[in-house]
């Protein structure tokens, strides 16, 4: 039996209110490095919620996040930021560059905020080549189409060689070939030991990505495995759940 | 940091050119205020030095500004008989008693003054005093040599140069150092060389017809008493002597002082108004920068961005900002300070000395170190909002324009 891959990030019993709503109800997750965990649910479901309980962009109302096994709760801001800054690569919904910055500076901005732009410079313009962005590294966001805008953000994320990719709705917006190239670039990831949390409504994503959790109404359920091709897709007919294939 | 700071900066240019013109010109007001008050502080000190006397005593006819005359040193144009000096030295109490004989204006044909310049005959007591006051003075001048005012003659300064005065030469024995005054625009000579230069004017010579010979005349006595206590008995003295017109210098200078603590007041309230008026500027400038920019903010949160760091980036923009704007400002403080300086030199009508260059640096550095702080102050609250900003707040948000 072959080694299990490592736990990098889990979400223990995790639970997140506003008031008196409950958006994310005792979930529990765990994501390994070189695996994608998919997350897909409908909007309003809880899954960007729990995307930024991951990130340590929220806390909890209840539960326990562990990052590399430390206990997020008992993280200082500090070290909350730094993990942001060096354990984790965003991919937002939309591409948040910041208009002022040439593709060359959004690409550098974690490493600017790190304050270790110089040293970054290199392996930010090696990114931008191989995402095909390298004659746009002077150009300002707006000169850009919107597949070459996430691009950036694609490259931005991994700059500082992050351990996890969180990626929200990362094909959002785009047209399918454009979908396509992203998705392509994304799912290649975990091959090189990233691990890659995933959320998505998009569900050729999300089947082309496997390890699905499902997440409904804050609650989440645990990876499926398709037990029949059908001619029609939909979730009723094709799927059984099963608790096996995250093991 | 600097880079973001910088590009941050330059998106919003001109946000940003708006509020470094409205610190500008804060700083601007501030620093020709601060020069200013120093002119004014220095010119009456000054002034309060060269007069060197508790009474000035001139001709009864004489239609004189006691604040000019004393303070401004202004030209009296009107005689008495010199006997009055050696009468006054004998009143009891009267340390020391100077005369000055007024010459005439004249009108320099090399330089462009702003003003006629005098030429005033002095006694030697009055070329000791004054020698003190300038770094290379002398306290005795030959009868052809001359002091001349600060602003006279620019192109002459070395001693023994050759200067032509109403068609006879006299030589420079040196330069008085800047007053603020009339003295600025005038040129000394022993008393007895400038009545004969005045005896020998035809100019003149209606005014000698009806005053007497110019040998035996005197324009104004400087007098100083042993006990300040008896200044009012010795100027009912010598009021006693003849038709004299005796001025209180002490009353004079506090009435002076009072005017000009007046004027600082209002020069001050306006400096610090102007500086509350950038902390409140730059204050509403950054609570609203902190709200309308919390998209950026959050997302410079979500990709690691400490609170300190975040608190960097919203005090350093705004510290700098207000030093661009200080920076800005200085230049322009200095011109508007240079025209009330031209303003003031050209009435001679209140003492004022030109701030050195130390006290320039000074006000300039003091003004950097002030509008820093105010930068600081400004954006300290709107920063600690910031870094209390929900990172996850960039979760919800669009493109960051």
């Amino acid at each position: 039996m072959s080694a299990q891959p490592k736990i990098l990030l889990e979400a223990e019993n995790v639970s997140r209110s506003y008031g008196t709503e409950t958006i994310l109800d005792n979930v529990s997750l765990q994501v390994r490095a070189g695996e994608v965990t998919t997350i897909v649910g409908p909007s309003g479901s809880g899954k960007t919620t729990l995307l930024a309980l991951l990130a340590l962009l929220l806390e909890p109302s209840s539960g326990t996040i562990r990052v590399a096994g430390r206990d997020a709760g008992k993280l200082s801001d500090a070290e909350r930021s730094h993990l942001r800054n060096t354990f984790y690569g965003f991919v937002f919904q939309t591409a948040q560059l910041i208009g002022s910055l040439s593709v060359l500076d959004n690409v550098l901005l974690p490493a600017l905020l790190a304050g270790k732009a110089r040293e970054k410079r290199v392996v930010a313009r090696e990114l931008l080549d191989r995402l095909g962005l390298s004659a746009r590294a002077d150009f300002l966001p707006h000169q850009l189409s919107l597949g070459q805008k996430r691009r950036v953000a694609l490259a931005r994320a991994l700059l500082l060689r992050p351990a996890v990719i969180l990626a929200d709705e990362p094909t959002n917006d785009l047209d399918a070939r454009r979908a396509a190239q992203v998705a392509d670039f994304l799912l290649g990831l975990p091959a090189d030991g990233y691990a890659l949390v995933l959320v998505t409504h998009d569900t050729q994503l999300a089947e082309r990505a496997g390890n699905r959790w499902h997440i409904h109404e804050g609650k989440l359920t645990p990876p499926v495995r398709v037990t029949a091709v059908p001619t029609i897709r939909h979730e009723k007919f094709v799927l059984q759940t099963t608790n096996n294939e995250t093991q | 940091m600097l880079r973001l700071i910088a590009n941050s900066l330059l998106r919003r240019r001109w946000q940003s050119l708006a509020t470094i013109l409205g610190v500008a010109l804060g700083a601007g007001l501030l620093l020709a205020v601060f020069l200013l008050y120093h002119g004014f502080e220095q010119g009456l000190e000054r002034g309060r030095q060269r007069l060197g006397a508790d009474l000035l005593v001139v001709p009864g006819n004489a239609t004189v500004d006691p604040d000019r005359a004393l303070f401004a040193g202004s030209p009296l144009s009107v005689y008495m008989d010199k006997k009055y000096a050696d009468e006054a030295r004998k009143i009891p109490g009267v340390r020391r008693v100077e005369a000055q004989f007024f010459t005439q204006s004249l009108k320099l044909e090399c330089c462009s003054v702003g003003t006629e310049s005098r030429l005033i005959g002095i006694e030697d007591k009055v070329t000791q005093r004054l020698a003190g006051m300038s770094a290379n003075g002398r306290e005795k001048l030959e009868p052809d040599e001359v002091i001349i005012g600060s602003e006279l003659l620019g192109d002459v300064s070395k001693p023994g140069s050759l200067i032509e005065l109403l068609g006879y030469i006299f030589r420079l024995g040196y330069r008085l150092e800047p007053t603020g005054t009339a003295l600025d625009y005038s040129i000394l000579m022993p008393i007895d060389s400038a009545r004969d230069l005045a005896a020998k004017s035809d100019a003149l010579k209606p005014v000698w017809q009806d005053a007497g010979d110019p040998h035996d005349l005197i324009s104004a006595l400087l007098i100083e008493v042993d006990d300040p206590s008896r200044i009012k008995e010795i100027g009912r003295k010598l009021e006693d002597l003849g038709p004299l017109k005796v001025i209180r210098a002490a009353d004079t200078f506090q009435r002076l002082k009072r005017l000009m603590n007046a004027f600082v007041f209002v020069l001050a309230a306006a400096g610090v108004l102007t500086a509350i008026g950038g902390v409140v500027y730059l204050l509403g400038h950054f609570s609203s920068v902190a709200w309308d920019r919390k998209g950026e903010w959050a997302l410079y949160r979500a990709l690691g961005a400490t609170k300190p760091r975040m608190v960097q980036l919203v005090v350093g923009e705004s510290v700098a900002l207000a030093l661009g704007g200080a920076v800005i400002g200085l230049p322009l403080g200095y011109g508007l300070y240079r025209l009330a300086f031209t303003q003031l030199s050209a009435q001679n009508s209140f003492p004022f000395v030109a701030p050195g260059v130390a006290l320039l640096v000074a006000g300039a550095a003091g003004a950097l170190l002030l509008y820093g702080f105010i930068g600081f102050l400004s954006a300290a609250a709107p920063a600690l909002r910031v870094a209390q900003l929900e990172p996850a707040l960039t979760m919800a948000q669009g493109d960051i324009d």
